[in-house]
Protein backbone atom coordinates (compact mmCIF):
# COMPACT_ATOMS: atom_id res chain seq x y z
CA UNK A 1 0.00 0.00 0.00
CA UNK A 2 2.85 2.47 1.52
CA UNK A 3 4.96 1.59 -2.05
CA UNK A 4 1.79 2.54 -4.40
CA UNK A 5 1.14 6.07 -2.56
CA UNK A 6 4.38 6.73 -2.91
CA UNK A 7 4.40 5.47 -6.78
CA UNK A 8 0.98 7.66 -6.94
CA UNK A 9 3.10 10.57 -5.35
CA UNK A 10 5.88 10.88 -6.97
CA UNK A 11 3.65 11.15 -10.67
CA UNK A 12 2.00 14.70 -9.66
CA UNK A 13 4.99 17.29 -9.88
CA UNK A 14 5.14 21.08 -9.87
CA UNK A 15 1.86 23.60 -10.19
CA UNK A 16 -0.68 20.06 -9.72
CA UNK A 17 1.12 19.65 -6.72
CA UNK A 18 -1.02 21.99 -4.18
CA UNK A 19 -4.24 20.78 -5.56
CA UNK A 20 -3.49 17.07 -5.77
CA UNK A 21 -2.59 17.69 -2.31
CA UNK A 22 -6.43 18.63 -1.21
CA UNK A 23 -7.69 15.60 -3.62
CA UNK A 24 -5.39 13.57 -1.54
CA UNK A 25 -6.93 14.53 1.64
CA UNK A 26 -10.65 14.51 0.30
CA UNK A 27 -10.28 11.15 -0.40
CA UNK A 28 -8.77 10.16 2.76
CA UNK A 29 -11.26 12.01 4.42
CA UNK A 30 -13.98 10.07 2.11
CA UNK A 31 -12.50 6.56 2.96
CA UNK A 32 -12.09 7.33 7.04
CA UNK A 33 -16.23 8.24 6.68
CA UNK A 34 -16.99 5.33 4.45
CA UNK A 35 -14.59 3.43 6.73
CA UNK A 36 -16.66 4.96 9.68
CA UNK A 37 -20.28 3.76 8.18
CA UNK A 38 -18.95 0.69 7.69
CA UNK A 39 -17.08 -0.37 11.28
CA UNK A 40 -20.74 1.13 12.74
CA UNK A 41 -22.63 -1.49 10.52
CA UNK A 42 -20.78 -4.68 11.21
CA UNK A 43 -20.36 -3.79 15.37
CA UNK A 44 -24.03 -3.17 15.70
CA UNK A 45 -24.89 -6.70 13.67
CA UNK A 46 -22.97 -8.61 16.18
CA UNK A 47 -24.09 -6.12 19.75
CA UNK A 48 -27.94 -5.44 18.42
CA UNK A 49 -29.09 -8.36 19.53
CA UNK A 50 -27.43 -7.61 23.40
CA UNK A 51 -28.48 -4.18 22.86
CA UNK A 52 -32.42 -5.29 22.85
CA UNK A 53 -31.78 -7.99 25.60
CA UNK A 54 -30.40 -5.60 28.36
CA UNK A 55 -32.94 -2.73 27.66
CA UNK A 56 -35.35 -5.12 26.70
CA UNK A 57 -34.95 -6.59 30.02
CA UNK A 58 -34.83 -3.06 31.97
CA UNK A 59 -38.45 -2.18 30.37
CA UNK A 60 -42.15 -3.48 30.79
CA UNK A 61 -43.32 -6.20 28.32
CA UNK A 62 -46.04 -4.11 26.76
CA UNK A 63 -42.84 -1.10 26.10
CA UNK A 64 -41.69 -3.94 24.30
CA UNK A 65 -44.12 -4.43 21.87
CA UNK A 66 -45.83 -1.19 21.75
CA UNK A 67 -42.52 0.21 20.08
CA UNK A 68 -41.50 -2.30 17.86
CA UNK A 69 -42.85 0.11 15.03
CA UNK A 70 -41.83 2.11 13.77
CA UNK A 71 -38.22 1.30 14.23
CA UNK A 72 -36.98 4.13 16.05
CA UNK A 73 -34.95 4.96 19.52
CA UNK A 74 -38.11 3.88 21.66
CA UNK A 75 -37.66 0.05 19.88
CA UNK A 76 -34.63 -0.07 21.91
CA UNK A 77 -34.47 2.29 24.85
CA UNK A 78 -37.00 1.87 27.66
CA UNK A 79 -39.17 5.40 28.49
CA UNK A 80 -39.99 3.87 31.68
CA UNK A 81 -37.15 1.71 33.48
CA UNK A 82 -38.15 -0.81 35.82
CA UNK A 83 -36.68 -4.43 37.50
CA UNK A 84 -39.93 -6.11 37.60
CA UNK A 85 -38.16 -8.87 35.42
CA UNK A 86 -35.39 -9.20 37.76
CA UNK A 87 -37.35 -9.12 40.52
CA UNK A 88 -39.57 -11.78 39.26
CA UNK A 89 -36.54 -14.48 37.87
CA UNK A 90 -34.85 -14.13 41.60
CA UNK A 91 -38.10 -14.75 43.02
CA UNK A 92 -38.75 -11.75 44.60
CA UNK A 93 -42.01 -10.97 43.62
CA UNK A 94 -45.19 -12.68 43.95
CA UNK A 95 -45.76 -13.49 40.38
CA UNK A 96 -41.89 -14.82 40.59
CA UNK A 97 -42.50 -17.15 43.73
CA UNK A 98 -46.07 -18.25 41.99
CA UNK A 99 -43.34 -19.39 39.03
CA UNK A 100 -40.90 -21.17 41.13
CA UNK A 101 -38.32 -19.61 39.93
CA UNK A 102 -35.22 -18.57 41.76
CA UNK A 103 -32.14 -17.58 39.66
CA UNK A 104 -29.93 -16.30 42.09
CA UNK A 105 -29.65 -20.01 43.18
CA UNK A 106 -29.25 -21.03 39.89
CA UNK A 107 -26.60 -18.37 39.30
CA UNK A 108 -24.64 -20.01 42.49
CA UNK A 109 -24.82 -23.39 40.87
CA UNK A 110 -23.02 -21.73 38.02
CA UNK A 111 -20.40 -19.97 40.07
CA UNK A 112 -20.00 -23.69 41.70
CA UNK A 113 -19.55 -25.44 38.35
CA UNK A 114 -17.62 -23.24 36.93
CA UNK A 115 -15.62 -22.44 39.74
CA UNK A 116 -15.17 -26.63 40.72
CA UNK A 117 -13.72 -27.14 37.20
CA UNK A 118 -11.41 -24.33 36.87
CA UNK A 119 -9.48 -25.46 39.86
CA UNK A 120 -9.76 -29.21 39.99
CA UNK A 121 -8.72 -28.43 36.36
CA UNK A 122 -6.00 -25.87 37.07
CA UNK A 123 -4.27 -28.73 39.24
CA UNK A 124 -4.44 -31.74 37.55
CA UNK A 125 -3.88 -29.77 33.87
CA UNK A 126 -0.78 -28.69 35.59
CA UNK A 127 0.79 -31.77 36.89
CA UNK A 128 0.48 -33.40 32.92
CA UNK A 129 1.37 -31.24 31.34
CA UNK A 130 4.73 -30.72 33.92
CA UNK A 131 4.84 -34.60 33.55
CA UNK A 132 4.51 -34.07 29.86
CA UNK A 133 6.92 -31.19 29.57
CA UNK A 134 9.66 -32.33 31.93
CA UNK A 135 9.20 -35.41 33.75
CA UNK A 136 11.13 -38.77 31.92
CA UNK A 137 9.05 -41.78 31.68
CA UNK A 138 9.10 -44.68 29.21
CA UNK A 139 6.84 -44.74 26.31
CA UNK A 140 5.94 -41.16 27.18
CA UNK A 141 4.65 -40.49 23.32
CA UNK A 142 2.09 -43.04 23.50
CA UNK A 143 1.19 -41.12 26.95
CA UNK A 144 1.01 -38.11 24.81
CA UNK A 145 -1.11 -39.87 21.67
CA UNK A 146 -3.73 -41.14 24.57
CA UNK A 147 -4.32 -38.11 25.61
CA UNK A 148 -4.41 -35.80 22.30
CA UNK A 149 -6.08 -38.57 20.45
CA UNK A 150 -9.22 -37.30 22.53
CA UNK A 151 -8.73 -33.83 21.30
CA UNK A 152 -10.43 -35.15 17.74
CA UNK A 153 -13.78 -36.88 19.95
CA UNK A 154 -16.31 -34.79 18.68
CA UNK A 155 -17.67 -33.19 21.51
CA UNK A 156 -21.74 -33.03 21.32
CA UNK A 157 -22.04 -36.32 19.72
CA UNK A 158 -20.46 -38.27 22.83
CA UNK A 159 -23.03 -36.67 25.47
CA UNK A 160 -25.62 -39.83 25.02
CA UNK A 161 -22.39 -42.17 25.64
CA UNK A 162 -20.93 -40.27 28.41
CA UNK A 163 -24.82 -40.20 30.12
CA UNK A 164 -24.46 -44.06 30.15
CA UNK A 165 -21.56 -44.25 32.23
CA UNK A 166 -22.12 -40.81 34.02
CA UNK A 167 -25.63 -43.17 35.30
CA UNK A 168 -23.30 -45.97 35.94
CA UNK A 169 -21.55 -44.49 38.33
CA UNK A 170 -24.97 -42.91 39.61
CA UNK A 171 -23.49 -39.20 39.31
CA UNK A 172 -26.60 -38.17 37.37
CA UNK A 173 -28.19 -35.36 39.07
CA UNK A 174 -25.65 -33.83 41.24
CA UNK A 175 -23.03 -31.15 41.27
CA UNK A 176 -20.33 -33.87 40.27
CA UNK A 177 -22.03 -34.78 37.36
CA UNK A 178 -21.10 -31.26 36.16
CA UNK A 179 -17.44 -31.34 37.36
CA UNK A 180 -16.04 -34.17 37.19
CA UNK A 181 -15.96 -35.18 33.62
CA UNK A 182 -13.92 -31.84 32.76
CA UNK A 183 -11.45 -31.90 35.71
CA UNK A 184 -8.74 -32.67 32.98
CA UNK A 185 -8.96 -31.16 29.48
CA UNK A 186 -6.71 -32.24 26.28
CA UNK A 187 -7.16 -28.41 25.21
CA UNK A 188 -5.47 -27.33 28.52
CA UNK A 189 -3.29 -29.82 28.68
CA UNK A 190 -1.59 -29.00 25.28
CA UNK A 191 -1.42 -25.55 25.82
CA UNK A 192 0.26 -25.71 28.91
CA UNK A 193 2.97 -28.14 27.58
CA UNK A 194 3.56 -25.36 25.06
CA UNK A 195 4.07 -22.84 28.10
CA UNK A 196 6.09 -24.92 30.47
CA UNK A 197 8.47 -25.44 27.51
CA UNK A 198 9.60 -22.07 26.95
CA UNK A 199 10.66 -22.17 30.50
CA UNK A 200 14.63 -22.52 30.94
CA UNK A 201 15.30 -26.09 31.73
CA UNK A 202 18.21 -24.81 33.64
CA UNK A 203 15.72 -23.79 36.52
CA UNK A 204 14.20 -26.78 37.18
CA UNK A 205 17.37 -28.95 36.99
CA UNK A 206 19.12 -26.81 39.34
CA UNK A 207 16.58 -26.94 41.86
CA UNK A 208 16.35 -30.81 41.20
CA UNK A 209 20.03 -31.06 41.91
CA UNK A 210 19.38 -29.12 45.22
CA UNK A 211 17.30 -32.01 45.90
CA UNK A 212 14.01 -30.63 45.27
CA UNK A 213 10.70 -32.71 44.86
CA UNK A 214 9.21 -32.66 41.65
CA UNK A 215 5.58 -31.40 42.62
CA UNK A 216 8.19 -28.53 44.94
CA UNK A 217 9.61 -26.95 42.15
CA UNK A 218 5.87 -27.19 39.82
CA UNK A 219 5.00 -25.37 42.66
CA UNK A 220 7.96 -22.77 43.01
CA UNK A 221 10.08 -22.82 39.29
CA UNK A 222 7.35 -23.47 36.88
CA UNK A 223 3.92 -22.12 37.77
CA UNK A 224 5.02 -18.97 39.08
CA UNK A 225 6.77 -18.33 35.44
CA UNK A 226 3.46 -19.90 33.55
CA UNK A 227 0.92 -16.98 35.09
CA UNK A 228 -0.35 -15.63 32.12
CA UNK A 229 -0.70 -18.66 30.26
CA UNK A 230 -2.43 -20.46 33.08
CA UNK A 231 -4.57 -17.37 33.55
CA UNK A 232 -5.28 -17.88 29.78
CA UNK A 233 -6.32 -21.28 30.17
CA UNK A 234 -8.61 -20.74 32.85
CA UNK A 235 -10.52 -17.90 31.29
CA UNK A 236 -11.15 -20.29 28.47
CA UNK A 237 -11.99 -22.97 30.51
CA UNK A 238 -14.43 -21.06 32.85
CA UNK A 239 -15.72 -19.34 29.92
CA UNK A 240 -16.43 -23.39 28.42
CA UNK A 241 -17.95 -24.41 31.28
CA UNK A 242 -20.44 -21.15 32.19
CA UNK A 243 -21.76 -21.27 28.40
CA UNK A 244 -22.44 -25.10 28.81
CA UNK A 245 -26.19 -26.33 27.96
CA UNK A 246 -26.50 -30.09 26.40
CA UNK A 247 -24.77 -32.04 29.37
CA UNK A 248 -26.30 -30.32 31.96
CA UNK A 249 -29.70 -30.30 30.31
CA UNK A 250 -29.53 -33.89 30.16
CA UNK A 251 -27.32 -34.89 33.17
CA UNK A 252 -29.51 -33.26 36.10
CA UNK A 253 -33.26 -32.87 36.38
CA UNK A 254 -33.84 -31.42 39.73
CA UNK A 255 -33.85 -27.71 39.28
CA UNK A 256 -32.39 -26.70 42.74
CA UNK A 257 -28.65 -27.42 41.80
CA UNK A 258 -29.57 -27.17 37.77
CA UNK A 259 -27.24 -24.17 35.95
CA UNK A 260 -28.45 -21.05 35.22
CA UNK A 261 -28.08 -21.51 31.15
CA UNK A 262 -30.67 -24.49 31.27
CA UNK A 263 -33.78 -22.64 33.35
CA UNK A 264 -33.06 -19.54 31.22
CA UNK A 265 -34.12 -21.63 28.42
CA UNK A 266 -37.32 -22.99 30.53
CA UNK A 267 -38.99 -19.34 30.06
CA UNK A 268 -39.65 -19.41 26.25
CA UNK A 269 -41.87 -22.54 25.40
CA UNK A 270 -43.69 -23.47 22.49
CA UNK A 271 -46.80 -21.98 23.91
CA UNK A 272 -46.04 -19.17 26.02
CA UNK A 273 -42.59 -16.78 25.74
CA UNK A 274 -42.33 -14.46 28.93
CA UNK A 275 -40.36 -11.46 26.99
CA UNK A 276 -39.21 -10.05 30.08
CA UNK A 277 -38.14 -12.59 32.00
CA UNK A 278 -36.03 -14.20 29.04
CA UNK A 279 -34.12 -10.89 28.70
CA UNK A 280 -33.26 -10.28 32.27
CA UNK A 281 -32.11 -13.74 32.64
CA UNK A 282 -30.40 -14.01 29.55
CA UNK A 283 -28.57 -10.50 30.48
CA UNK A 284 -27.76 -12.18 34.08
CA UNK A 285 -26.53 -15.07 32.02
CA UNK A 286 -23.97 -13.44 29.77
CA UNK A 287 -23.10 -9.98 31.21
CA UNK A 288 -20.45 -11.70 33.72
CA UNK A 289 -18.68 -13.21 30.94
CA UNK A 290 -19.29 -10.53 28.72
CA UNK A 291 -17.55 -8.37 31.36
CA UNK A 292 -14.48 -10.78 32.08
CA UNK A 293 -13.87 -11.19 28.19
CA UNK A 294 -13.91 -7.68 27.85
CA UNK A 295 -11.08 -6.82 31.03
CA UNK A 296 -9.13 -9.85 30.22
CA UNK A 297 -9.73 -9.79 26.13
CA UNK A 298 -5.82 -9.84 25.32
CA UNK A 299 -5.00 -13.55 27.12
CA UNK A 300 -8.12 -14.55 25.49
CA UNK A 301 -7.55 -13.77 22.29
CA UNK A 302 -4.12 -14.82 22.72
CA UNK A 303 -5.39 -18.30 24.10
CA UNK A 304 -7.76 -18.82 21.22
CA UNK A 305 -5.49 -18.03 18.52
CA UNK A 306 -2.62 -20.58 19.94
CA UNK A 307 -4.63 -23.34 20.93
CA UNK A 308 -7.73 -23.07 18.52
CA UNK A 309 -9.92 -23.91 21.67
CA UNK A 310 -13.33 -22.85 21.03
CA UNK A 311 -15.91 -22.34 24.03
CA UNK B 1 9.43 -43.14 38.15
CA UNK B 2 6.38 -44.12 39.86
CA UNK B 3 6.15 -40.57 41.12
CA UNK B 4 6.08 -39.16 37.85
CA UNK B 5 3.37 -41.03 36.43
CA UNK B 6 1.45 -39.93 39.23
CA UNK B 7 1.37 -36.60 37.99
CA UNK B 8 -0.19 -37.55 35.06
CA UNK B 9 -2.66 -40.43 36.44
CA UNK B 10 -5.72 -37.69 37.13
CA UNK B 11 -5.28 -37.08 33.26
CA UNK B 12 -5.41 -40.20 32.24
CA UNK B 13 -8.40 -41.69 34.77
CA UNK B 14 -10.61 -38.59 33.38
CA UNK B 15 -9.78 -39.23 29.53
CA UNK B 16 -10.11 -43.42 29.69
CA UNK B 17 -13.45 -42.66 32.39
CA UNK B 18 -15.12 -39.97 30.43
CA UNK B 19 -13.57 -39.60 27.00
CA UNK B 20 -13.04 -43.14 26.05
CA UNK B 21 -15.38 -45.94 27.93
CA UNK B 22 -18.25 -43.88 27.35
CA UNK B 23 -17.31 -44.37 23.38
CA UNK B 24 -16.85 -48.36 24.52
CA UNK B 25 -20.15 -48.20 25.89
CA UNK B 26 -22.24 -46.63 23.30
CA UNK B 27 -20.52 -49.25 20.92
CA UNK B 28 -21.86 -51.96 23.36
CA UNK B 29 -25.03 -50.71 23.75
CA UNK B 30 -25.82 -50.07 20.31
CA UNK B 31 -26.13 -53.71 19.98
CA UNK B 32 -28.87 -54.01 22.44
CA UNK B 33 -32.52 -52.62 23.09
CA UNK B 34 -31.97 -50.28 25.85
CA UNK B 35 -33.79 -48.16 27.49
CA UNK B 36 -33.47 -45.36 30.46
CA UNK B 37 -36.15 -46.84 32.42
CA UNK B 38 -35.60 -50.86 31.70
CA UNK B 39 -31.93 -50.82 31.29
CA UNK B 40 -29.75 -53.44 28.91
CA UNK B 41 -32.08 -56.08 27.81
CA UNK B 42 -31.66 -58.14 24.50
CA UNK B 43 -28.94 -58.50 22.84
CA UNK B 44 -30.35 -57.46 18.85
CA UNK B 45 -26.57 -57.50 16.48
CA UNK B 46 -27.06 -55.03 14.13
CA UNK B 47 -31.16 -54.42 14.27
CA UNK B 48 -29.97 -50.44 15.01
CA UNK B 49 -27.90 -50.53 12.10
CA UNK B 50 -30.01 -52.21 9.86
CA UNK B 51 -33.14 -50.16 11.35
CA UNK B 52 -31.19 -47.07 10.11
CA UNK B 53 -30.89 -47.91 6.74
CA UNK B 54 -34.93 -48.08 6.46
CA UNK B 55 -35.42 -45.13 8.62
CA UNK B 56 -36.26 -41.52 6.42
CA UNK B 57 -35.73 -39.10 9.27
CA UNK B 58 -32.58 -40.69 9.91
CA UNK B 59 -31.45 -40.10 6.01
CA UNK B 60 -33.36 -36.84 6.31
CA UNK B 61 -31.31 -35.61 9.48
CA UNK B 62 -28.26 -36.00 7.73
CA UNK B 63 -29.40 -34.05 4.67
CA UNK B 64 -30.37 -30.98 6.93
CA UNK B 65 -26.92 -31.42 8.57
CA UNK B 66 -24.71 -31.59 5.78
CA UNK B 67 -26.90 -28.67 4.31
CA UNK B 68 -26.05 -26.60 7.32
CA UNK B 69 -22.33 -27.26 6.85
CA UNK B 70 -22.33 -26.32 3.49
CA UNK B 71 -24.26 -23.26 3.96
CA UNK B 72 -22.62 -21.91 6.55
CA UNK B 73 -18.77 -22.86 6.58
CA UNK B 74 -17.97 -21.47 3.71
CA UNK B 75 -19.96 -18.13 4.02
CA UNK B 76 -18.50 -17.51 7.73
CA UNK B 77 -15.11 -18.66 6.25
CA UNK B 78 -15.51 -15.59 3.95
CA UNK B 79 -16.55 -13.27 5.97
CA UNK B 80 -14.37 -13.07 8.71
CA UNK B 81 -11.33 -13.67 6.06
CA UNK B 82 -12.93 -10.15 5.30
CA UNK B 83 -12.96 -8.76 7.94
CA UNK B 84 -9.84 -10.28 9.80
CA UNK B 85 -8.26 -7.90 6.54
CA UNK B 86 -10.46 -5.15 6.68
CA UNK B 87 -9.18 -5.01 10.63
CA UNK B 88 -5.95 -6.14 11.05
CA UNK B 89 -4.42 -2.21 10.66
CA UNK B 90 -4.56 -0.44 13.64
CA UNK B 91 -6.87 2.41 12.72
CA UNK B 92 -9.19 4.12 14.67
CA UNK B 93 -12.09 1.97 16.22
CA UNK B 94 -10.61 -1.04 14.31
CA UNK B 95 -10.31 -2.49 18.37
CA UNK B 96 -14.38 -1.26 18.94
CA UNK B 97 -15.31 -3.39 16.22
CA UNK B 98 -12.96 -6.71 16.56
CA UNK B 99 -14.34 -6.62 20.83
CA UNK B 100 -17.86 -6.80 18.78
CA UNK B 101 -16.94 -9.62 16.69
CA UNK B 102 -16.15 -11.59 19.50
CA UNK B 103 -18.68 -10.53 21.66
CA UNK B 104 -20.83 -13.31 20.66
CA UNK B 105 -18.83 -15.54 20.77
CA UNK B 106 -17.61 -15.46 24.50
CA UNK B 107 -21.76 -15.41 24.67
CA UNK B 108 -23.05 -19.03 25.59
CA UNK B 109 -25.05 -20.46 22.92
CA UNK B 110 -28.38 -20.75 24.91
CA UNK B 111 -28.68 -16.86 25.30
CA UNK B 112 -27.69 -16.33 21.47
CA UNK B 113 -30.71 -19.07 20.40
CA UNK B 114 -32.94 -17.42 22.69
CA UNK B 115 -32.33 -13.89 21.76
CA UNK B 116 -32.26 -14.79 17.86
CA UNK B 117 -35.30 -16.19 18.56
CA UNK B 118 -36.98 -13.74 19.99
CA UNK B 119 -35.77 -11.36 17.48
CA UNK B 120 -37.14 -13.85 14.27
CA UNK B 121 -40.24 -13.86 16.25
CA UNK B 122 -43.22 -13.81 13.42
CA UNK B 123 -45.26 -11.22 15.45
CA UNK B 124 -43.26 -9.34 18.12
CA UNK B 125 -39.59 -9.86 16.83
CA UNK B 126 -37.20 -6.99 16.16
CA UNK B 127 -36.46 -8.24 12.79
CA UNK B 128 -39.85 -8.01 11.62
CA UNK B 129 -39.19 -3.67 12.69
CA UNK B 130 -36.11 -3.53 10.13
CA UNK B 131 -38.22 -5.06 7.17
CA UNK B 132 -40.98 -2.74 8.35
CA UNK B 133 -38.34 0.07 7.69
CA UNK B 134 -37.40 -0.48 4.72
CA UNK B 135 -41.17 -1.35 3.59
CA UNK B 136 -41.47 -5.11 3.81
CA UNK B 137 -44.50 -6.74 5.14
CA UNK B 138 -43.93 -9.14 8.21
CA UNK B 139 -42.32 -12.52 7.62
CA UNK B 140 -42.00 -15.70 9.15
CA UNK B 141 -39.04 -17.07 9.88
CA UNK B 142 -38.68 -20.24 12.13
CA UNK B 143 -42.14 -21.31 11.57
CA UNK B 144 -41.54 -21.90 7.86
CA UNK B 145 -40.15 -24.87 6.88
CA UNK B 146 -38.41 -23.33 3.95
CA UNK B 147 -36.69 -20.25 6.33
CA UNK B 148 -36.20 -22.00 9.50
CA UNK B 149 -33.00 -23.87 8.15
CA UNK B 150 -31.62 -20.16 7.03
CA UNK B 151 -32.48 -18.33 9.66
CA UNK B 152 -30.68 -20.77 12.20
CA UNK B 153 -27.89 -20.48 9.84
CA UNK B 154 -27.29 -17.10 10.12
CA UNK B 155 -27.41 -17.09 13.70
CA UNK B 156 -24.84 -19.39 13.85
CA UNK B 157 -22.82 -17.47 11.95
CA UNK B 158 -22.91 -14.55 13.88
CA UNK B 159 -22.36 -16.44 16.96
CA UNK B 160 -18.68 -18.16 15.32
CA UNK B 161 -17.60 -15.80 13.40
CA UNK B 162 -15.25 -14.69 16.17
CA UNK B 163 -13.75 -17.50 16.11
CA UNK B 164 -12.43 -18.07 12.71
CA UNK B 165 -12.14 -14.63 12.55
CA UNK B 166 -9.48 -13.89 15.90
CA UNK B 167 -7.70 -17.21 14.20
CA UNK B 168 -7.51 -15.66 10.36
CA UNK B 169 -6.36 -12.57 12.14
CA UNK B 170 -3.16 -14.46 13.71
CA UNK B 171 -2.41 -16.00 10.42
CA UNK B 172 -2.27 -12.51 8.48
CA UNK B 173 -0.15 -11.18 10.80
CA UNK B 174 2.22 -13.35 11.03
CA UNK B 175 2.83 -13.48 7.42
CA UNK B 176 6.25 -10.80 7.12
CA UNK B 177 5.50 -7.07 5.45
CA UNK B 178 8.34 -7.92 3.33
CA UNK B 179 6.27 -10.62 1.24
CA UNK B 180 3.73 -7.87 0.12
CA UNK B 181 6.46 -5.40 -0.94
CA UNK B 182 7.98 -7.65 -3.39
CA UNK B 183 5.10 -8.45 -4.68
CA UNK B 184 4.24 -4.65 -4.89
CA UNK B 185 7.65 -3.90 -6.41
CA UNK B 186 6.47 -7.00 -8.88
CA UNK B 187 3.58 -4.92 -10.29
CA UNK B 188 0.91 -6.44 -8.58
CA UNK B 189 -1.65 -4.15 -7.29
CA UNK B 190 -3.59 -5.08 -4.16
CA UNK B 191 -5.67 -7.73 -5.26
CA UNK B 192 -3.07 -9.92 -6.80
CA UNK B 193 -0.97 -9.01 -3.90
CA UNK B 194 -3.76 -10.95 -1.82
CA UNK B 195 -4.31 -13.81 -4.07
CA UNK B 196 -0.47 -14.74 -5.05
CA UNK B 197 0.99 -13.62 -1.16
CA UNK B 198 -2.21 -13.76 1.70
CA UNK B 199 -3.74 -16.98 0.45
CA UNK B 200 -1.09 -19.17 -0.14
CA UNK B 201 0.74 -18.48 3.40
CA UNK B 202 -2.72 -18.28 5.24
CA UNK B 203 -3.62 -22.03 3.67
CA UNK B 204 -2.59 -23.71 6.56
CA UNK B 205 -4.60 -21.33 8.72
CA UNK B 206 -7.32 -21.95 6.57
CA UNK B 207 -7.22 -25.32 6.34
CA UNK B 208 -7.41 -25.66 10.24
CA UNK B 209 -10.45 -22.99 10.31
CA UNK B 210 -12.12 -24.89 7.87
CA UNK B 211 -11.64 -28.68 9.38
CA UNK B 212 -12.19 -27.15 12.90
CA UNK B 213 -15.72 -25.19 11.87
CA UNK B 214 -16.90 -28.17 9.41
CA UNK B 215 -16.29 -30.75 12.51
CA UNK B 216 -18.08 -27.99 15.02
CA UNK B 217 -20.96 -27.46 12.79
CA UNK B 218 -21.49 -30.97 12.19
CA UNK B 219 -22.09 -31.47 15.67
CA UNK B 220 -25.18 -28.06 15.74
CA UNK B 221 -27.72 -28.91 18.59
CA UNK B 222 -28.63 -25.92 20.86
CA UNK B 223 -29.74 -23.76 17.94
CA UNK B 224 -32.12 -26.21 17.35
CA UNK B 225 -33.37 -27.39 20.73
CA UNK B 226 -34.28 -23.73 21.64
CA UNK B 227 -35.26 -22.44 18.20
CA UNK B 228 -37.03 -25.25 16.13
CA UNK B 229 -37.55 -28.49 18.05
CA UNK B 230 -36.22 -29.88 15.04
CA UNK B 231 -39.29 -28.51 13.26
CA UNK B 232 -40.90 -27.36 10.78
CA UNK B 233 -41.83 -30.37 9.30
CA UNK B 234 -38.19 -31.79 10.27
CA UNK B 235 -36.90 -28.92 7.98
CA UNK B 236 -33.90 -27.91 10.94
CA UNK B 237 -33.74 -31.54 12.50
CA UNK B 238 -29.75 -32.25 12.86
CA UNK B 239 -28.28 -35.81 13.31
CA UNK B 240 -27.29 -34.49 17.15
CA UNK B 241 -31.01 -33.11 17.75
CA UNK B 242 -32.51 -36.89 16.25
CA UNK B 243 -29.81 -38.46 18.55
CA UNK B 244 -31.12 -36.12 21.71
CA UNK B 245 -34.85 -36.95 20.77
CA UNK B 246 -34.39 -40.50 20.42
CA UNK B 247 -32.45 -40.90 23.54
CA UNK B 248 -34.01 -38.62 25.65
CA UNK B 249 -37.34 -38.17 24.30
CA UNK B 250 -38.33 -41.80 23.13
CA UNK B 251 -36.31 -43.15 25.47
CA UNK B 252 -34.71 -45.49 23.10
CA UNK B 253 -30.81 -45.36 24.11
CA UNK B 254 -29.64 -48.10 22.26
CA UNK B 255 -31.01 -47.05 19.12
CA UNK B 256 -29.15 -43.05 20.18
CA UNK B 257 -26.62 -45.35 20.57
CA UNK B 258 -25.50 -46.76 17.35
CA UNK B 259 -27.00 -43.25 15.94
CA UNK B 260 -24.01 -41.99 17.93
CA UNK B 261 -21.76 -45.07 16.90
CA UNK B 262 -22.28 -43.85 13.09
CA UNK B 263 -22.00 -39.98 13.48
CA UNK B 264 -18.61 -40.45 15.31
CA UNK B 265 -17.49 -42.45 12.21
CA UNK B 266 -18.74 -39.61 9.64
CA UNK B 267 -17.28 -37.24 11.82
CA UNK B 268 -14.21 -38.82 11.81
CA UNK B 269 -14.07 -39.67 7.50
CA UNK B 270 -15.42 -35.94 6.84
CA UNK B 271 -11.98 -34.94 8.48
CA UNK B 272 -9.84 -37.20 7.56
CA UNK B 273 -10.88 -36.24 4.03
CA UNK B 274 -11.25 -32.47 4.07
CA UNK B 275 -7.30 -32.64 5.30
CA UNK B 276 -6.49 -34.56 2.98
CA UNK B 277 -8.20 -32.64 0.30
CA UNK B 278 -7.23 -28.84 1.38
CA UNK B 279 -3.50 -30.01 2.17
CA UNK B 280 -1.79 -30.57 -1.48
CA UNK B 281 -2.81 -26.65 -2.20
CA UNK B 282 -0.88 -25.49 0.88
Amino acid sequence: MAVAEQHRGAAFTGSTQAESATMVKLRRGGITILRGILFTVISLFFLIPFIWMIFGSLRRETEIFQYLYPLGWHTFFPIEWTLEHYRDIFGMSAEGQRAGLNFGRNLMNSFIVSAGVVVSSLVFNTMGAYFFARLKFPRKNWLLAFVLVTLFVPFEVTMVPLYIVVRYLNLQNTYWSMIVPWFASPFVIFALIQYFRDIPYELDEAALLDGASYLHILRTVIVPLAIPGLVTVSLLEFQFIWNLFYWPLIAVQNQDIQVLQVVISSQTTQEQTFWGRTFAGSALASVPVILIFLALQRYYVRGVASTGIKG
Amino acid sequence: MMIAFLFILPAIINFTVFRYIPIAASVRASFYEYSLLRGLRDFIGLDHYSRMLSDATFWQSLQVTSLFVLYKVPIQIVLSLALAVLLQRETIGAGVVRSAILTPMVTSIIVGSIIWAMMYHSQLGLIQSFLNAVGLPRQAFLSDASRALPAVTVMMIWKDLGFSFIILLAGLKAIPQTYYEAALVDGANAWEAFRRVTIPLLMPVLMFVVVTQAVFSFQVFVPVYQMTRGGPLDSTKVLVYYIYQQGFRFQDMGYASALSVVALIIMVIISYLLMRWLRPQT
